[in-house]
C-alpha cells in the first residue's frame, strides 16, 4: 500500500472564471499532520473544500488510495472517509452531544439512552471529557471542537481536515487540542489543517504547504522550515520585520482624553474596571480571556449594559453617557470593530456596498436618512479601494471574501462612521500575515491623524507592536499600564497573570 | 422653584439608590500625567528623621519641622535650630528672614528670623489644626486648618468623620488679626499664594482650589485619585502638589456607610482601620490583605494601596505635567511636602520619616515638561 492515502493533481477551481486554485499538485501521507499555511484567499479553505466535497473541481484529479474520486457532496466526502471540521461548527446548538453525534444516522426509532450510553463509551475511548447528556450550547468553543472531531472519527474518517481549529480557542484549550490531534494521528488518522498561527504549524505538522494566489509555492518537512521562510513564501516577501519584529523606539504623546471609564460594573464579568483613553493615541489592551476587556468596552459602545445599581461612570469628552443602544454611541463618535466578524460583523450573503452603507445607516449623515443606490455603491467602491479590500467588485457578497478582506469590510463599515474613538476587538484574528501588516498600518494611520484609538488583544507581539501605551486586564479590570517603551512580554503577562 | 427643588430631591433619592450621580462610587485611575511610576523609590535619601512633618525655604535656606525640632538641611546634614515644647505642624518661609512656624496645629508664632527667642507675632485664639502655612504677596499668612474638631494627627478621623470643617485663615502678623476666608471645608490641607488670590487643597474632597479672598473658590483640580496635601512653588513655574494618601474603592464604600464606620471607629483600634495610612505592612491585621496585595510573597505594585507616595508637577494653570510616585510595593510613602531648591526637590516622606531628595532637569527632560 502506498503511504500516500490522499493525492490532488493539477487542481483547479475557478470561480467566475477566476481561479481560487490553480494547477495544484497536494499529497497527504499516511498519520501525518499536514499544515495549510497562506494568506487569505490564498486557496486554502477552496483545497481543503475540494478535498471534503463542498465543491468540485474545474478541471484536476483527485485520488484516494490510489483511487480516482470525486465526491459530489460532504457526505460523499464522509461516506469515502474524508471528514472536514469546519471554522465555525456546524453542530445543532439545541441539541445535546449525543444528538449531535448521531446526526444523520438515525433510524426509525431512537432510543435516546441507548444513543447516549453509545456516545458516552464512544467519547470515554476518544478520551474526550465531553458529557454526551451536555446541551451543544452551553458548551466552551473547545468541546464543541471535540464534539465535531468526535463525529468525525465516529463516521470513521481516514483523513479529518480542519479548518482555523485554534482560532477560537484560549491557550489552555489549544494545548488540549494539540493532545487530541497527537492521538488522532497515533490511530493512523491522517490530518490536514488550515492554520494562520504560523508557531503551531510549525509545532505541530510533520509536512507543511504554503499556497500564494491559488499556487502551490513549496512543500516541505515542517522541520525544515522557520516562521521567516513560511512568511515570505506566504507573501512573496520579507514581512518578519514589518510585523512584529521591531520593537517601537517612540510613542505617540497623549492628546485629550476622549473617554474616561470608572468603576464599571457588569457582574460577573467587569468589576470595577477604571481606564482612560486619549486621542492621537493607540491603547493596547491585553488579557487572558475572561479579563473583560471586550465587555468593557462593549458597555462603551452601548452593546452591552453595565448593571443597573452602581454600574459605575463612563465619561466621554468630560461627560457622563450611558449608551442603551449602538446606535446612539456610533452617533456620538464611537466605533466598535468586533472580535466576532461572522456573527456581529457584517451581513455575509449582502454586497460589501450594501454592508458599508449599513454602517453608515447607523449614524444617518446630516439631513440625510439614505442615500440613492449608486451613491451606496460609490461609497462602497470608495472604502474598497481606500482598505485595498481585495474582491471581485463592490457587489461580491462578503461571504465570498477571504478572513482579511471580510475584516477590512467590517472595519470600513465602522470608519464610514467618522468615529473619534475606534475600538479595535481582536483587529487580525484569524486574518492572513498580509492583511495583519495592512490593517496595522491602518490602525497606526488613524492614531497619528488624531483618532483615539483602543486595540484589545490576546496576542501579545500585537500589542507589543502597535501601541503606545498597554494598559493590561486581569479579572474584570485593568490592573496596570506601561508604556510601550517600558513594556516587555515578562512585565505585561506578569501582570496579566497575578 | 418649587418644581426645580423637588425634581433635585428625586433626583438625589434615585442617585442614592442606584448609586449613580453623585452617589456614584468612583475612583479615578492612576492614568495620563498621574500614570505611575516608581520615581520616588529611586529619590536619594537625604535624611531618616523622627518625626518629619513639613518644609520651607527662602531659596537659600532650607527648614525641616521634626517633631518639637526645628532643623535646618545642609546637603545631606541637618542642624538644629531650636527646640519647641510641642511638635511643628506647618512651616513658612516670610520676607526678611522671618519664619512662621504653626504649633500642633493650634498655635502659629512669627519670628524674625529662625532663632529668635521670642515671636514677632502669635495667634492661638480658634486654631485646632493648622497644618499648612503660606505667605501672600502683602505678607499676610495664609492658614489652612484642617478641622475645628479634630487635631492635626486625628486625619483619618475627621475623615472617616466625613469632616467639613476645615477653614481658610488669613493670618495679620502686622496687626495680629485673623480673617476668615472660607470655612465649611472638607479638610483644608496645604495652600499657596497665587496671585492676588490663592490656591488650597481639600483633601476629602480629592481637589484643588483657586480661591478669593472673599472665599469664592474655581476649581483648579478636581477628581484626584488621592488625597492632595501641601503645595510649593516650581522654579520654572507651576508647582508641585504631594498627596498624602491615595483613594481605594474599599474606603469610598466605608465612607458611604456611617453605621458600619462608627462601630468600627468604636470596636476596631484605630491602626487597623479600613482608613488611607501613611505606611502599611507592617502587620497582619491590617485590611486588605492575601491575594489583592500580594501573589507568592510579592506585593503588586498595582495592588489596591492603602498607603501611597505621589508628588504631582502642575503647570501654571493647575493641569498635571507628570507626576512621581512611590507605589504598593514601596517605601516612599505618605508624602506630605516637598520643595524646589537649587534644582533639586526635597520631599518628606512621613511614613518611613526620610526626607528625599530627586534632580528636577532628568525628570523634566523625561517627562517633556
Amino acid at each position: 500500500m502506498s503511504d500516500t492515502i490522499l493525492a490532488l493533481n493539477k487542481a483547479t477551481k475557478l470561480y467566475a472564471g477566476v481561479p481560487a486554485i490553480d494547477c495544484v499538485d497536494f499529497d497527504l501521507q499516511r498519520g501525518e499532520i499536514h499544515a495549510l499555511v497562506g494568506e487569505n484567499g490564498a486557496g486554502k479553505s477552496t483545497l481543503t473544500k475540494v478535498m471534503a466535497g463542498v465543491v468540485a473541481l474545474t478541471s484536476g484529479t483527485m485520488t484516494l488510495d490510489g483511487v480516482g474520486i470525486s465526491p459530489k457532496s460532504p457526505l460523499d466526502a464522509r461516506n469515502l472517509g474524508i471528514g472536514m471540521v469546519f471554522q465555525e461548527n456546524s453542530l445543532v446548538p439545541t441539541m445535546t452531544v449525543a444528538q449531535n453525534l448521531f446526526l444523520g444516522q438515525e433510524s426509525f426509532y431512537n432510543r435516546l439512552r441507548g444513543i447516549y450510553i453509545a456516545a458516552q463509551s464512544f467519547l470515554q475511548s476518544l478520551n474526550f471529557d465531553v458529557s454526551p447528556t451536555a446541551t451543544v450550547g452551553a458548551l466552551g468553543a473547545a468541546k464543541k471542537q471535540m464534539v465535531e472531531i468526535a463525529r468525525a472519527v465516529l463516521h470513521r474518517a481516514t483523513v479529518i481536515i480542519f479548518d482555523e481549529p485554534t482560532a477560537s480557542l484560549t491557550p489552555e484549550e489549544k494545548k488540549y487540542f494539540f493532545d487530541l490531534v497527537g492521538d488522532l494521528k497515533k490511530r493512523g488518522v491522517s490530518i490536514v489543517f488550515i492554520s494562520h498561527a504560523l508557531e503551531e504549524a510549525l509545532m505541530l505538522a510533520d509536512r507543511i504547504t504554503v499556497l500564494r494566489d491559488g499556487k502551490k509555492v513549496v512543500t516541505d518537512d515542517a522541520a525544515k522550515f522557520d516562521r521567516a521562510r513560511i512568511v515570505q513564501a506566504m507573501v512573496g516577501r520579507d514581512l518578519s520585520q514589518s510585523l512584529y519584529g521591531v520593537r517601537k523606539t517612540t510613542v505617540r504623546r497623549a492628546g485629550e482624553r476622549v473617554l474616561t471609564v470608572q468603576n464599571l460594573k457588569m457582574a460577573p464579568m467587569v468589576r470595577n474596571n477604571s481606564l482612560s483613553v486619549f486621542a492621537g493615541q493607540i491603547t493596547g489592551v491585553f488579557g487572558l480571556v475572561g479579563a473583560g476587556r471586550t465587555e468593557t468596552f462593549k458597555i462603551v459602545a452601548g452593546v452591552l449594559k453595565r448593571d443597573f445599581f452602581h454600574g459605575g461612570e463612563v465619561i466621554l469628552r468630560e461627560r457622563p453617557v450611558r449608551f442603551r443602544v449602538p446606535a446612539t454611541a456610533v452617533r456620538a463618535g464611537i466605533a466598535y470593530v468586533t472580535e466576532d466578524r461572522k456573527v456581529e460583523g457584517f451581513f455575509e450573503t449582502a454586497s460589501i456596498a450594501r454592508n458599508i452603507y449599513l454602517g453608515l445607516l447607523a449614524k444617518f449623515p446630516a439631513g440625510r436618512t439614505l442615500l440613492s443606490k449608486r451613491e451606496a455603491n460609490t461609497l462602497g467602491s470608495d472604502w474598497i479601494a481606500r482598505l485595498n479590500v481585495r474582491a471581485i467588485g463592490d457587489q461580491a457578497k462578503v461571504v465570498e471574501l477571504s478572513g482579511g478582506n471580510q475584516q477590512k469590510v467590517v472595519i470600513s463599515k465602522s470608519l464610514v462612521q467618522g468615529p473619534n474613538l475606534i475600538i479595535f476587538d481582536e483587529p487580525t484574528r484569524g486574518v492572513d500575515v498580509g492583511a495583519i501588516v495592512e490593517i496595522h498600518e491602518l490602525i497606526n494611520r488613524l492614531a497619528d491623524e488624531g483618532k483615539a484609538v483602543v486595540v484589545i488583544s490576546s496576542y501579545l507581539p500585537e500589542i507589543m507592536a502597535l501601541s503606545d501605551r498597554v494598559l493590561v486586564s486581569r479579572q474584570g479590570k485593568v490592573v496596570e499600564e506601561f508604556s510601550a517603551l517600558e513594556a516587555t512580554e515578562e512585565k505585561i503577562m506578569y501582570a496579566a497573570i497575578h | 422653584m418649587g418644581t426645580a427643588r423637588l425634581i433635585a430631591a428625586i433626583r438625589e433619592f434615585a442617585n442614592q439608590v442606584l448609586g449613580r450621580g453623585d452617589a456614584t462610587i468612583t475612583v479615578p485611575s492612576f492614568d495620563g500625567a498621574l500614570k505611575p511610576n516608581q520615581k520616588l523609590e529611586e529619590a536619594d535619601l537625604l535624611l531618616k528623621c523622627a518625626a518629619p512633618e513639613d518644609l520651607a525655604t527662602d531659596g537659600a535656606n532650607l527648614y525641616l519641622a521634626d517633631g518639637p525640632r526645628l532643623l535646618r538641611l545642609e546637603r545631606d546634614a541637618a542642624t538644629e535650630i531650636r527646640a519647641f515644647d510641642q511638635p511643628i505642624s506647618a512651616l513658612a518661609c516670610m520676607t526678611g528672614g522671618a519664619l512662621a512656624i504653626a504649633l500642633d496645629g493650634r498655635e502659629v508664632r512669627v519670628y524674625a528670623d529662625p532663632s529668635a527667642s521670642k515671636p514677632r507675632a502669635t495667634f492661638a485664639s480658634g486654631l485646632s489644626a493648622v497644618n499648612a502655612l503660606a505667605v501672600a504677596p502683602d505678607g499676610m499668612l495664609i492658614a489652612t486648618d484642617g478641622s475645628q474638631k479634630r487635631g492635626v494627627d486625628q486625619w483619618s478621623t475627621d475623615l472617616l468623620d466625613r469632616g467639613r470643617t476645615g477653614r481658610v485663615l488669613l493670618l495679620d502678623p502686622a496687626s495680629g488679626s485673623v480673617k476668615t476666608v472660607a470655612s465649611g471645608l472638607n479638610y483644608a490641607f496645604g495652600a499657596l499664594a497665587r496671585r492676588d488670590a490663592m490656591l488650597i487643597s481639600e483633601s476629602w474632597r480629592h481637589r484643588v482650589v483657586a480661591m478669593e479672598r472673599d472665599g469664592s473658590t474655581t476649581v483648579v483640580l478636581p477628581h484626584l485619585p488621592a488625597y492632595p496635601s501641601r503645595l510649593s512653588l516650581a522654579a520654572a513655574g507651576g508647582y508641585w502638589l504631594t498627596a498624602f494618601v491615595a483613594r481605594s474603592l474599599l474606603v469610598e464604600f466605608v465612607l458611604r456607610e456611617p453605621a458600619y464606620r462608627r462601630r468600627m471607629m468604636a470596636e476596631i483600634e484605630p491602626q487597623y482601620w479600613i482608613v488611607p495610612r501613611l505606611r502599611s505592612g507592617e502587620s497582619f491585621k491590617e485590611p486588605l490583605q492575601g491575594a489583592h496585595i500580594k501573589t507568592m510573597g510579592v506585593v503588586k505594585p498595582w495592588a489596591p494601596p492603602r498607603s501611597y507616595g505621589l508628588v504631582i508637577r502642575l503647570n501654571e494653570e493647575g493641569t498635571p505635567l507628570y507626576s512621581l510616585h512611590s507605589r504598593v510595593d514601596g517605601t516612599n510613602h505618605g508624602v506630605v511636602s516637598a520643595v524646589e531648591l537649587d534644582g533639586d526637590l526635597i520631599m518628606i516622606a512621613k511614613g518611613p520619616r526620610r526626607i528625599l531628595r530627586l534632580k528636577i532637569a532628568p525628570l523634566d527632560i523625561e517627562f517633556g515638561a
